[in-house]
C-alpha cells in the first residue's frame, strides 16, 4: 500500500512537473452573468499547467466573494497530459446594479497571466403583478402585510410575510430570507406563526398559505419604507414528461428550481409622540395597557418595609416599560424595583410586567400612601392615558428608640437611595489605584506554585508505602536496624580504639559480629558463637578468606578476655578487619 | 507636600518615568538602569499617587458644579495615566452618564465591576443606566450573577486555597493513618467543593477570555450584514447596548444581540469589554 501511494505521488508530482512544461493558463469564468439581488453566482477560477502560490480574490465594491472550494482535475490526451486546479467563489451582491469582475494576475508556471475581464448584472427582485398573483400563474410567490399605514415613533406592530405555494408544487426547501430592510424600525426575529397555515384559492389554484410574523417596533419618525423583502427557495415542480398520471408522479423526481421571492414596498409613515395633552409623568410607554397595584402591610412602625406590586398588562413594548416615577413619595425611603416580564406572545409585545418596588415611610406622620399613576400612549386612538390607584391608608407608628430594621436586600436590589430617580452621586475616596493586572490564573509563576501540595502528596504517598513495606517485611526491618546498628558500632570500635580501651572495644566487636551474622543467618543474635562458621550451611558456601577473618575476629574477642593489654594500632587494624569482613558479608546471599 | 517643593517641569518627568512600567507590564528593566530606576519609582509614586488625588478630587468638584462633560474628561485624563481604582471608574461613569454618554457611562461602570462586583452602588447605577438604554439591552445570565460576586482573582485565590487544603487533608492521611475515620468526611467534603470550584473558575475564566462585549458608544448605529459600509442594514442599535462579540475582520466586529440577530459593526462605534 506504501509503495503504491508512493508511485501515485511520484505519478502525480511528474504529471505535475509535465503539466507545468506545456503552455500555463489562468481563466475566469461567471456561471451566469445576471442574477438577481439574493441569489449567489459562482466564480471560477482555473490554472491550467501549473500552479499558482497565491489565489487572487477579487475586490468589487457591492460584492462580496467567499472561497467555497477547490478542485484539481488530470486528463490525458494523445498521451499528453495536464492538470487544472479550480478555485471556487460565491459572490453575493449588497446591491443591484451592473458590476465588472476586474482581470485578475496570477504567476502560474513561472509565466504572469491575467484573466478577462467579467460583466456581471445584478437586477432587483422584483414582485410579481397583481395581474399574474390573482391569474394563479405564480407557483411561489411571497406578500407583506403592515397592519397600519400610520404608526407612532415607539409603537410596535407584528406585520405578516405571508408564503403561497402552489397546490402541485411537489417539494418546497432552502427557503431563506436573502434581504429585509426595515430602516427606520428595530425588527425581531422573523418566525412562521405555529398552527396557522391554511390553504387559499387565488385564481384557479389552490395555495398553501404559510404565515411568517415579522415583529417591528418604529424607532424613527418620518416616511418610512419596509421593504421589499426577498427571500430565495427550491422548488420541485412536476417533470412535463410525468402529465397527470399518479404513477409516474411516484417514480418521477419531479423538476428542480431554484426561485427568488420578492415583495412589494410597504411605505409607512411614522409620526411623533403628540405634544398637546401629554402628561408630566409620562415615561414613554407606548400601547395599550391595564393596571393592578397593592402594597402592604399597612399597619406599620416608621422605616418598616412596604412592597407595593404593580402589575401592567396588555400589550406594546413591554421590554422598554419602566417603573412610573412617582414624585408623591417624598416621605418614602425608596429601593430598586425588582422586575418580572411574562409574554404572552413569542415576540414580548403582550404580556405582563411585574414591578416589585419596596419603600420605608419616614415619618410617623405619613398616613396614607398617595395615589400611584401610570401614563401611557394609546396609538389606537392617539391619547395619552392615565391609569390610577387610589390612594392606599397607613397606620405608621413612631419607630421611638428602636433601630430601623435592615431590609435584606436582593440580588438585583439597590442600596437605599435618596433619589431614586437618578444615579447614585460620586464617590469621594480615590480608593487603591492599580494597573491592568494579567489575571492569576493565567500566571505561570501562580501556577507553578499550586504544583508544590501535589508534589508533597506524592511525597507522602511514597513515605506511606515504603513505611507499610518495612512494616510487612521484619527481615528487611532488621537488616536495616543492624546495618544503622554497624555503622554507628564502627564508629564507636574507632572511638575506643583511640582512647585505647580494649575491654569495651572487644565486648562492642563481639556483640556487632553476633548482629551482623545474626541478620545474615535470620536467627538469634545471642546464639550466634564462632561454631556458626562451620556448621551453618550459608556459611559454608561464603569465601574461605571471609570465614577466616570472622574466625579470627572471634577468636581476638575470646583472647581478649584473657589478655586484655592491645596497642592503639591493633585496635585499629581490628576494627578495619571488621568493617571489611562485614561489607564481605553483605555478599553472602542469606 | 513634597510635590509643591518641585518645579512642575521635574514633576512630569518624574510622571513619564514612574507611570511607563505600569502602564507595560511587558517593561522589564535590568542592570544598574534597572536599579535606578527603581529608585526612582519607590521614591517618585506616592508623588504621583497625590497628584492624582489631586485630579480626582479636581474632576469631583466640576462633577459637583454641574459641568458632566468637563468632569468627564478630567477622570478621563486621570485614568489615561495608566491606572485606575473601582472609585474612579464609578465616577467617570457618572460623569459620562450625566453627560448623556450611556454606553461610555456602562463600560466605565462594568471596568468598575470586574474590580468590584460586590459594590452595591456600583450595582445599582449600571442598572439604572442600563434601564435608559432603548431597544436592546443586557440581561446577564443567572449564573454569572452568581459567580459574579467575585471578581476573577478572588475566584482563583478561593479555589487554590480549597485545593490546598484539600491536598492537605490527603496528605495528613498518608502521614496518619489513625486519622482517616476523623478526616474522611472533611477529606471528600473539601474534595468536592474544589471540584465545584474550580468548574465555576474554569467557566468564568473561559467566559472571561473568550466572550467579549461590545457596548455601543455612538448614539445611533446601523448592524450590517457584512463587514463593509455597503453591505445592507440588518437593525439599528443606540447608545449603551451591549452585545455579544462573535467575530473580528479588520475595522469590523460581529455582534449578536440577545434576540440572536446579527450583525457587524464599525469597531469605532463601539468598546470592546471582556467578558465577567
Amino acid at each position: 500500500m506504501r509503495f503504491n501511494l508512493k508511485t501515485l505521488a511520484i505519478f502525480l508530482f511528474v504529471a505535475l512537473e509535465c503539466g507545468a512544461a506545456w503552455a500555463a493558463s489562468f481563466t475566469a469564468s461567471l456561471d451566469r452573468d445576471a442574477i438577481t439581488l439574493g441569489e449567489q453566482a459562482t466564480l471560477s477560477l482555473a490554472f491550467e499547467g501549473g500552479q499558482s502560490r497565491t489565489v487572487p480574490t477579487p475586490h468589487v465594491p457591492g460584492l462580496q466573494f467567499s472561497q467555497v472550494g477547490n478542485s484539481q482535475n488530470f486528463s490525458i490526451v494523445n498521451g499528453a497530459m495536464s492538470s487544472t486546479v479550480t478555485v471556487t467563489f460565491s459572490v453575493t451582491p449588497q446591491r443591484a446594479g451592473e458590476f465588472v469582475i476586474p482581470a485578475l494576475t496570477a504567476e502560474v508556471g513561472g509565466q504572469r497571466l491575467a484573466t478577462e475581464p467579467l460583466k456581471l448584472v445584478v437586477s432587483r427582485a422584483n414582485a410579481p403583478s397583481a395581474e399574474t398573483v390573482n391569474s394563479g400563474s405564480e407557483v411561489v410567490f411571497l406578500k407583506f402585510t403592515f397592519p397600519k399605514s400610520k404608526v407612532y415613533a415607539g409603537e410596535s406592530v407584528v406585520a405578516r410575510l405571508e408564503l403561497y405555494v402552489r397546490e402541485d408544487v411537489q417539494n418546497f426547501g432552502n427557503f431563506q430570507l436573502t434581504s429585509s430592510p426595515t430602516d427606520g424600525f428595530s425588527a425581531g426575529k422573523v418566525a412562521e406563526l405555529q398552527n396557522q397555515r391554511r390553504r387559499a384559492q387565488v385564481g384557479n389554484h389552490v395555495y398553501t398559505v404559510i404565515p411568517l410574523a415579522v415583529p417591528l417596533t418604529a424607532v424613527r419618525t418620518g416616511p418610512l419604507t419596509l421593504g421589499p423583502f426577498t427571500a430565495g427557495a427550491v422548488i420541485v415542480l412536476p417533470s412535463p414528461n410525468q402529465g397527470g398520471d399518479p404513477f409516474f408522479r411516484m417514480i418521477n423526481q419531479g423538476e428542480q428550481k431554484q426561485v427568488t421571492l420578492a415583495t412589494e414596498a410597504v411605505h409607512v409613515e411614522s409620526l411623533p409622540l403628540p405634544d398637546q395633552n401629554k402628561p408630566a409623568n409620562f415615561a414613554g410607554a407606548i400601547g395599550n395597557f391595564s393596571m393592578t397595584a397593592s402594597a402592604g402591610p399597612t399597619n406599620l412602625t416608621v422605616g418598616d418595609p412596604i412592597t407595593v406590586r404593580v402589575q401592567i398588562s396588555g400589550r406594546g413594548a413591554l421590554d422598554a416599560l419602566t417603573f412610573p416615577v412617582q414624585n408623591a413619595w417624598r416621605d418614602f425611603k425608596t429601593f430598586a424595583p425588582t422586575v418580572k416580564l411574562e409574554a404572552s406572545d413569542p415576540f414580548g409585545f403582550q404580556g405582563t410586567k411585574t414591578f416589585e418596588q419596596i419603600i420605608s415611610p419616614q415619618n410617623s406622620d405619613v398616613h396614607e400612601l398617595p395615589p400611584f399613576a401610570f401614563v401611557f400612549f394609546n396609538p389606537d386612538d392617539g391619547q395619552y392615558h392615565t391609569l390610577t390607584q387610589a390612594a392606599v391608608p397607613l397606620a405608621v407608628k413612631a419607630a421611638g428608640s428602636t433601630p430601623l430594621p435592615a431590609l435584606a436586600a436582593k440580588d438585583n436590589s439597590a442600596p437605599e437611595n435618596q433619589t431614586p430617580q437618578d444615579i447614585l452621586p460620586v464617590k469621594e475616596n480615590l480608593g487603591t489605584l492599580a494597573g491592568e493586572t494579567t489575571p492569576l490564573v493565567t500566571r505561570p509563576g501562580f501556577l507553578a506554585v499550586q504544583a508544590v501540595p501535589v508534589l508533597a502528596l506524592l511525597a507522602a504517598f511514597v513515605w506511606r508505602k515504603r513505611t507499610d513495606s518495612l512494616a510487612h517485611n521484619p527481615r528487611l526491618r532488621r537488616q536495616l536496624a543492624v546495618a544503622q546498628l554497624i555503622a554507628d558500632g564502627n564508629a564507636d570500635l574507632k572511638k575506643f580504639a583511640a582512647e585505647n580501651q580494649p575491654d569495651e572495644f572487644f565486648a562492642l566487636l563481639f556483640r556487632l559480629l553476633q548482629e551482623q551474622l545474626g541478620e545474615r543467618l535470620d536467627c538469634p543474635a545471642s546464639a550466634i558463637t564462632e561454631n556458626v562458621i562451620d556448621e551453618h550451611p550459608v556459611l559454608q558456601d561464603a569465601p574461605e578468606p571471609t570465614r577466616a577473618a570472622l574466625r579470627e575476629l572471634f577468636q581476638l574477642c575470646n583472647q581478649a578476655r584473657y589478655a586484655p593489654v592491645r596497642g592503639r594500632s591493633e585496635l585499629n587494624s581490628v576494627t578495619a578487619k571488621f568493617e571489611q569482613a562485614s561489607q564481605e558479608l553483605q555478599e553472602v546471599k542469606a | 507636600m513634597k510635590t509643591t517643593s518641585i518645579s512642575s517641569s521635574r514633576r512630569e518627568e518624574a510622571l513619564i518615568h514612574c507611570r511607563l512600567p505600569i502602564a507595560d507590564c511587558r517593561f522589564k528593566p535590568r542592570g544598574l538602569g534597572g536599579f535606578i530606576l527603581f529608585l526612582a519609582l519607590f521614591f517618585a509614586t506616592p508623588l504621583f499617587a497625590a497628584d492624582l488625588t489631586a485630579d480626582f478630587s479636581t474632576a469631583n468638584k466640576l462633577y459637583a458644579e454641574g459641568k458632566f462633560a468637563d468632569a468627564a474628561a478630567a477622570y478621563e485624563k486621570v485614568l489615561s495615566g495608566g491606572v485606575s481604582s473601582p472609585a474612579l471608574l464609578f465616577n467617570a461613569g457618572n460623569a459620562e452618564f450625566k453627560s448623556g454618554h450611556l454606553g461610555h457611562a456602562i463600560v466605565a461602570y462594568r471596568r468598575a465591576a470586574l474590580r468590584s462586583p460586590r459594590d452595591a452602588e456600583l450595582r445599582a447605577n449600571l442598572a439604572f443606566v442600563r434601564n435608559q438604554v432603548s431597544g436592546a439591552t443586557h440581561r446577564e445570565s443567572r449564573w454569572l450573577n452568581w459567580t459574579g460576586a467575585l471578581t476573577l482573582n478572588e475566584g482563583t485565590v478561593l479555589t487554590a486555597v480549597l485545593f490546598w487544603l484539600t491536598l492537605a487533608l490527603f496528605i495528613a492521611r498518608q502521614l496518619r493513618p489513625a486519622l482517616i475515620p476523623k478526616l474522611n468526611n472533611a477529606t471528600w467534603i473539601l474534595a468536592a467543593l474544589t471540584i465545584f470550584s474550580l468548574s465555576v473558575l474554569g467557566l468564568r475564566a473561559t467566559n472571561h477570555f473568550t466572550q467579549a462585549t461590545a457596548v455601543v458608544t455612538a448614539a445611533e448605529t446601523t448592524a450590517r450584514s457584512g463587514p463593509f459600509d455597503e453591505a445592507q442594514s440588518a437593525f439599528t442599535l443606540h447608545d449603551g447596548a451591549e452585545l455579544s462579540v462573535l467575530d473580528r475582520h479588520g475595522d469590523w466586529v460581529q455582534v449578536a444581540d440577545r434576540a440572536g440577530k446579527t450583525g457587524w459593526l464599525p469597531v469605532k462605534q463601539v468598546e470592546i469589554l471582556p467578558g465577567a
